[in-house]
């Protein structure tokens, strides 16, 4: 039981991370982003080849690795997503499934398709009351948590969070009233990548760092986003914690591989019993 | 009530000769060559049906590999596991197709927005793991290997092939110009003034994906008939990406174009064969640019350009010949 709840703790944390920034830049900027999944593996290669090749301190190299992926982000919406955001809404959605899937291929060609290890930054491991965790499960909770937090102080307490709520709530009225939306896609694009990455970044160490590793995030941030309602923040963490306590279930209880299919069978109940998900508005498009 | 009339004589005539060279491909092409040709036109027959839901009414479907993979396990199950011919291995590859798009379709088409999209996605992505997962009846990695096959010689199984692929363009066309098709095309424009209209607009969206299925299903049993083999990477995301990136080489909504597109990609890979590693990229660069600058298509426009040129031309020919 204990085992469960801490367990399914951990995964829920990295999910809401996941899920949180997916449905951030669909609900700024109404583009849902295909190439998430690949933000996250971007993430975890970029600490790999800091750690591995350059030698750089891990704590260093995960904070470049989350930068240099939030620049990635910034070109990509700049370069390849503004320009068609004219056109139908299916031309973004197919480019950014091209952007994830190049990412894919070409870390495929630098790095091969075996595993890599990245370092964990704990390597002690804790007892709660007889179960054993590692000291990065417990790592990749705690800064879930607090990237969580403080993103909702950034969204709630300043300036440029106001004005992310304003382009959200309507892009045509912000823009009348002097905020850049165009500006503001960019940042949210950066800020999305960025705590994707950090997911990325922060599971590496207990996860097979491989090129196609983005696919099956995707797919459950997808799921969680659904599950909370898309667009909406706090939908997306409850959505994540419902998500990671039944996938958890479902594996100690019956078997790792039932709980594949946890998040898709979630997505249809959803979609059949309450479409617009429990914390989205009717209607949302 | 078919509307033959839309169709030209010109374009029936082109769409002839255009079967005409495929079926001297075998009389021209090596062994090697003719197993490339029929991997393409299977290609083909799964582009158009993609073409016949997505394009036609607009809803982008990113898992097609689902209905393909479905099939292909159902023909290469019926055959190993059950020892059945595999002649039926079509129409149960068909109709387990079908009932995956029911699953799925349902819940989905009902909502505006990208849920059929993410769906469709999601499910195959879901499918391929758990071919994987459940390694003892579907052979995991490996996948199914000894299918009987169907027909004895490589080039009767083209001609095979090649049939198929003009009975499936030929229905799925016929639809796509009757009073169904144009309701489609409708939906596509306008979901709200079709449904003002009194069209029931999920109705309409569900069978197209039904029939999508029912193709994409058939045609996945062909390719596990001729390659005798079925594995995972049947439910690949790269494989519905292959099929959609097809689509918009050959033109969306014109069902023909995506045989042109698959034919054509299916080429541009053999000549990138020494690199193969850099094909995917190729593919996605190819998308990139077109999304980018020709976002209607390359062979169905050119069709349309080559034949008002055909008729301007026959016209002045006509006019000389009668002054």
């Amino acid at each position: 039981m204990l085992d469960i709840l801490i367990y399914g703790a951990v995964i829920s944390a990295v999910y809401a991370l996941l899920a949180v920034g997916f449905t951030l830049i669909f609900g700024v900027a109404r583009i849902l982003n295909l190439a998430h999944g690949a933000f996250y593996a971007l993430g975890a290669y970029c600490v790999y080849t800091l750690t591995a090749n350059l030698h750089v301190p891990l704590v260093i190299a995960a904070i470049i690795a989350v930068l240099l992926v939030a620049l990635f982000g910034i070109a990509m919406e700049r370069v390849l997503v503004r320009p068609l955001r004219k056109l139908p809404p299916l031309a973004v959605l197919m480019m950014t499934l091209a952007v994830g899937l190049m990412v894919e291929q070409i870390l495929l060609l630098i790095f091969g398709s075996e595993a890599r290890n990245v370092p964990s930054l704990v390597e002690s491991s804790f007892d709660f009351g007889g179960v054993l965790l590692s000291g990065q499960r417990l790592l990749a909770f705690f800064c879930s948590v607090a990237i969580l937090g403080g993103l909702w102080l950034f969204m709630q307490h300043t300036r440029l969070g106001a004005a992310i709520l304003a382009v959200s709530q309507d892009p045509e009225g912000a823009r009348y009233m002097g905020i850049p939306s165009d500006r503001i896609f960019s940042i949210v694009m950066g800020l999305s990548a960025a705590i994707a990455a950090a997911a990325g970044v922060l599971v590496a160490p207990f996860q097979s760092v491989i090129p196609g590793m983005g696919l099956l995030p995707l797919v459950k941030a997808f799921a969680i986003v659904i599950v909370g309602g898309l667009g909406s923040i706090p939908g997306s963490i409850v959505g994540a914690l419902l998500l990671g306590y039944s996938e958890t279930i479902v594996a100690f209880k019956a078997s790792i591989e039932w709980s594949q299919i946890v998040s898709v069978a979630a997505v249809l109940i959803v979609l059949i019993v309450r479409p617009a998900g429990f914390f989205g508005k009717r209607a949302a498009f | 009530m078919l509307a033959w009339g839309s169709l030209s004589k010109t374009d029936v005539i082109g769409a002839i000769i255009v079967v005409a060279l495929l079926a001297t491909a075998p009389f021209v092409g090596s062994r090697y060559i003719i197993g490339i040709m029929t991997v393409a036109l299977c290609y083909a027959i799964w582009a158009t049906s993609w073409d016949f839901m997505s394009g036609l009414t607009g809803r982008e479907n990113f898992g097609h590999a689902l209905f393909i993979g479905t099939g292909a396990y159902t023909a290469g199950f019926l055959n190993v596991s059950f020892g059945l011919s595999p002649w039926w291995g079509f129409p149960a590859a068909a109709i387990v197709a079908v009932l995956f798009s029911l699953l799925i379709g349902f819940p989905t088409l009902r909502l505006r927005g990208p849920y059929f999209a993410l769906a469709m996605l999601s499910a195959a992505v879901v499918m391929q793991k758990l071919s994987i997962i459940f390694s003892e009846t579907t052979g995991g990695q490996d996948g199914l290997n000894g299918l009987s096959p169907m027909l004895r010689s490589q080039v009767s199984a083209y001609y095979f092939t090649l049939g198929a692929l003009v009975v499936t363009v030929t229905i799925l066309k016929l639809i796509a110009l009757s009073p169904w098709g144009t309701i489609l095309r409708a939906i596509r424009g306008d979901e709200a003034t079709c449904q003002a209209a009194g069209i029931n607009v999920n109705f309409y969206k569900i069978c197209a994906l039904m029939i999508s299925a029912a193709f994409a299903g058939f045609g996945g049993a062909l390719y596990a008939n001729y390659q005798l083999q079925v594995g995972p990477d049947l439910f690949d995301v790269a494989l519905s990406i292959n099929i959609i990136i097809m689509v918009y080489v050959g033109g969306m909504g014109s069902i023909y174009g995506p045989v042109g597109g698959a034919l054509l990609l299916i080429g541009l890979t053999e000549g990138l064969r020494s690199f193969s590693e850099y094909r995917l990229w190729v593919y996605t660069l190819v998308l990139i640019l077109i999304l980018f600058f020709i976002p209607s298509g390359v062979i169905a426009p050119a069709w349309v350009r080559l034949r008002d040129w055909i008729r301007r031309s026959g016209a002045t020919f006509a006019r000389r010949a009668n002054a």
